[in-house]
C-alpha cells in the first residue's frame, strides 16, 4: 500500500521507444471481459489495486488520479465504483497477472510478415531476441541500413548491394533476391490446372476467373446442388438445373425469415420492457396501500420515498415477490386458524352434547338414590322404635337443644341411627355424629 | 498526450459496440476517431417519445476517456431521409445540449463509454413525464457561444 503522492512519484518510464505496447497488440484468443482495464479497455498491463478492490493498468490509474483527485484533500474517487480512495496496492493477486499475460497476441510484426502467435508475456522477448522479421543494424558497419534478424546469415557480411534479375531485368537488393526469383518476378510462368497452358503468374488468377476448362460448381450449390463440371458446360446444366429455378424463392423465403427474426427479437425486447413496466407498477401500489394503511402524517415524504424504491427496478422487483410470498402465507395462516375455529366449536359442541347426557344420567341416578334412602329410612323406622320400647325412657340431661324432644336418646344396637326420632320428625344426618360424640 | 490512447479505447469500443448492438442504440457514423454519431431510441411506451428517433453527437477529445465526450442531440431536416428533432426534457436544451451530470467534469468516470452514455440518456428519457424544456430555455439558445465542456451547469435535480 502507497498513498497517492508516492504512487504518482514512482516514474512511468515504461514508454520508451524499444518497449512493445502492449494496448496496441491484436489479441487473438478471446479473454474473459473481466481481465480487462476499464479505462483502456485492454487487458490490464502492469495491474494495481485500490481499496475497494478494482483493478486498473497502473498507468491509466495514474492519468485518471490526475484528473480527478480533489485539490485539498489526498483522495480521489474509484472510477469504477467513487469510493474515496487514497491508497494505492502494487500487489494483485499473481493469478491476475498470469492470466493476462498468456492471452495469445499476434507478433506486431505481422506486417512485415511474421506469423507467431505468442502468449502476451512473452512478446517484449520475442520482438527483442527471437522474431526473424526485427530489423536489426547490418552487421557491416559501413553500411548504415537495416537487415531483418532472419537475413542475418551465417557469414554476416552485408547483403544490401543490388544484383540483376536475369528475367525482368530489374534491379533487387541481395537480401531480397531469392524471394523475389521464386515468386514475386512478374517474369514467372505458371500453368493452369484447368487447361493446362502455361501462363504469367501474375494473371494466373484473372485466367482463372475465366478459364473455361476450370472445374466450377453450379450456381445454385449453396440450395444443395452438388453439380461440378468445367465452366464451359455449366451454361447448359444451369438451364435445367431445377434448383436454379426454384433459387429465387429460396431467396425471397430466406429474406422473409430474417425480416420476422428481426421482428420477434424486437418484439421480445419490447416484451422485456412491459414486463418490467408491470412490476414496477405493481411495486407502486403495494407502496401506496401500505402508506394508506399507516395513514402516514407526512404523506408527501412518503410518495416521494416510494418514488425512489420503484425506480430502482431491481430492488423492486425483489420486494414484490418478498410481498407476494408474504401475501401468500398470509393467506394461509388466515386459513388454518378458520379450521381452528371450526375444529374448536364442533369440539365443544360433542363435549356439550356428552354433558348433557350425563347430567340428565345423573339426575336419574340421584332420584334413584334418593327413593332407595326413602325406602331404607321406612324400613329403619320400626326397628328405632322397637330399640327404644325395649331400653326404657330414661332422663335426659343433654343440652337444651334436645329438651324440647321427648324423647332421650339411646345408645341403640347399632349405634348408627339417627337419634330420637319421631315418626313426625325429618331424619337429620347430621345429629348422628353430634350423638355419637355425646356417647 | 497523443490522441493515440483514444484512438485505441475508441477503436475497441468500437468493435465491441458492432459486435452487440444494445436494444434500441445504432451507429450512423463512426468513420473518425474524434466524432461518433449514434442513433437512439427510447423502447418504452412513453408517449412523449414513442416511434422517435434522436440523433446524438460525440466529440471525443485526445484525453478520452480521462475527459469526458462532447454529447449532444443534433437535428435532421424533416426533408432529409432521416428526419431528428430534439426530444422534450426538462433537462435537454432545444439546441441539443443536455444538463446531465455524468457528461460533465464531476459525474464523469472513465470506466464509462460510449454504450453506457448512450443507455443513460435512454433511460434519462424513459423516466421522464414532463413535456417541456428546462427554464431558461429561450435565453440559454439565443445567448449560448460557448463550447458545451465550458458550460458549468448545476445538477440540482435528482427526479428525473
Amino acid at each position: 500500500m502507497m498513498d497517492l503522492q508516492e504512487f504518482l512519484a514512482l516514474d512511468a518510464d515504461c514508454d520508451t521507444e524499444d518497449q512493445v505496447d502492449l494496448r496496441a497488440l491484436e489479441f487473438v484468443s478471446s479473454y474473459d471481459s473481466h481481465l480487462m482495464c476499464p479505462i483502456c479497455h485492454c487487458p490490464f498491463v502492469q495491474p494495481v489495486r485500490l481499496q475497494c478492490d478494482h483493478v486498473f493498468c497502473e498507468k491509466c490509474l495514474r492519468s485518471a488520479i490526475t484528473t480527478f483527485r480533489s485539490a485539498e484533500s489526498d483522495e480521489f474517487p474509484c472510477p469504477s465504483c467513487r469510493t474515496p480512495t487514497s491508497q494505492v496496492s502494487m500487489s494483485v493477486p499473481r493469478l491476475l497477472i498470469n492470466m493476462c499475460d498468456e492471452i495469445q497476441v499476434r507478433c506486431p510484426l505481422a506486417g512485415e510478415g511474421c506469423q507467431e502467435l505468442i502468449p502476451r508475456g512473452h512478446i517484449q522477448a520475442h520482438v527483442d531476441k527471437y522474431c526473424g522479421y526485427q530489423l536489426v543494424p547490418c552487421p557491416d558497419e559501413s553500411c548504415d541500413k537495416k537487415t531483418r534478424r532472419k537475413d542475418l546469415q551465417a557469414e554476416n557480411r552485408c547483403r544490401h548491394s543490388y544484383c540483376r534479375c536475369s528475367r525482368c531485368e530489374e534491379d533487387v537488393m541481395e537480401q531480397d533476391y531469392e524471394e523475389h526469383d521464386k515468386e514475386l518476378c512478374p517474369s514467372l510462368e505458371t500453368t493452369c490446372t484447368g487447361c493446362g497452358t502455361s501462363v504469367l503468374q501474375r494473371t494466373l488468377e484473372t485466367h482463372i476467373e475465366a478459364c473455361p476448362e476450370v472445374v466450377s460448381s453450379c450456381a445454385a450449390s449453396k440450395y444443395g446442388c452438388p453439380t461440378k463440371i468445367r465452366r464451359a458446360e455449366i451454361a447448359t446444366h444451369e438451364q435445367q438445373c431445377p434448383l436454379v429455378a426454384i433459387g429465387p424463392y429460396f431467396e425471397a423465403q430466406n429474406t422473409r425469415l430474417n425480416s420476422l427474426e428481426l421482428t420477434m427479437r424486437h418484439l421480445q425486447q419490447r416484451n422485456e420492457i412491459f414486463e418490467d413496466g408491470m412490476a414496477n407498477i405493481r411495486t407502486t401500489l403495494v407502496e401506496s396501500s401500505r402508506i394508506g394503511d399507516r395513514n402516514g402524517t407526512d404523506f408527501a415524504d412518503e410518495t416521494e420515498e416510494s418514488a425512489d424504491r420503484t425506480s430502482n427496478v431491481f430492488s423492486s422487483n425483489a420486494t414484490t415477490y418478498l410481498l407476494s410470498l408474504h401475501e401468500s402465507l398470509r393467506e394461509e395462516v388466515s386459513q388454518m386458524s378458520h379450521a381452528l375455529t371450526d375444529l374448536d366449536a364442533r369440539a365443544s359442541m360433542t363435549i356439550m352434547n356428552e354433558c348433557l347426557r350425563i347430567k340428565e344420567d345423573m339426575a336419574h341416578t340421584n332420584a334413584a338414590v334418593n327413593s332407595i334412602r326413602m325406602q331404607v329410612q321406612w324400613l329403619m323406622n320400626p326397628r328405632l322404635h322397637n330399640g327404644t320400647r325395649a331400653g326404657g325412657v330414661r332422663p335426659n340431661a343433654s343440652t337444651g337443644n334436645e329438651s324440647r324432644s321427648q324423647l332421650a336418646s339411646a345408645p341403640g344396637p347399632g349405634n348408627v341411627a339417627g337419634p330420637s326420632l319421631g315418626p313426625l320428625r325429618p331424619r337429620r344426618p347430621s345429629d348422628s355424629g353430634r350423638e355419637g360424640t355425646k356417647l | 498526450m497523443s490522441r493515440s490512447f483514444a484512438n485505441k479505447r475508441l477503436s475497441k469500443e468500437l468493435i465491441k459496440i458492432k459486435d452487440h448492438v444494445p436494444p434500441g442504440i445504432a451507429v450512423v457514423k463512426s468513420d473518425s476517431l474524434e466524432e461518433w454519431q449514434m442513433d437512439i431510441k427510447v423502447l418504452d411506451d412513453n408517449p412523449l417519445y414513442k416511434d422517435q428517433t434522436y440523433r446524438l453527437k460525440f466529440t471525443f477529445s485526445a484525453k478520452y476517456p480521462i475527459e469526458p465526450p462532447e454529447v449532444q442531440f443534433i437535428t435532421l431536416p424533416p426533408s432529409s431521409e432521416t428526419p431528428r428533432a430534439i426530444p422534450m426534457h426538462p433537462h435537454i436544451y432545444s439546441n441539443g445540449i443536455i444538463c446531465l451530470d455524468l457528461l460533465g467534469q464531476s459525474g464523469w468516470s472513465p470506466v464509462q463509454t460510449v454504450e453506457s452514455v448512450c443507455m443513460s440518456l435512454q433511460s434519462m428519457l424513459t423516466a421522464n413525464t414532463k413535456d417541456e424544456r428546462p427554464p431558461g430555455d429561450h435565453e440559454f439558445v439565443m445567448h449560448n457561444r460557448r463550447r458545451i465542456r465550458d458550460i458549468n451547469f448545476v445538477y440540482e435535480d435528482d427526479n428525473v
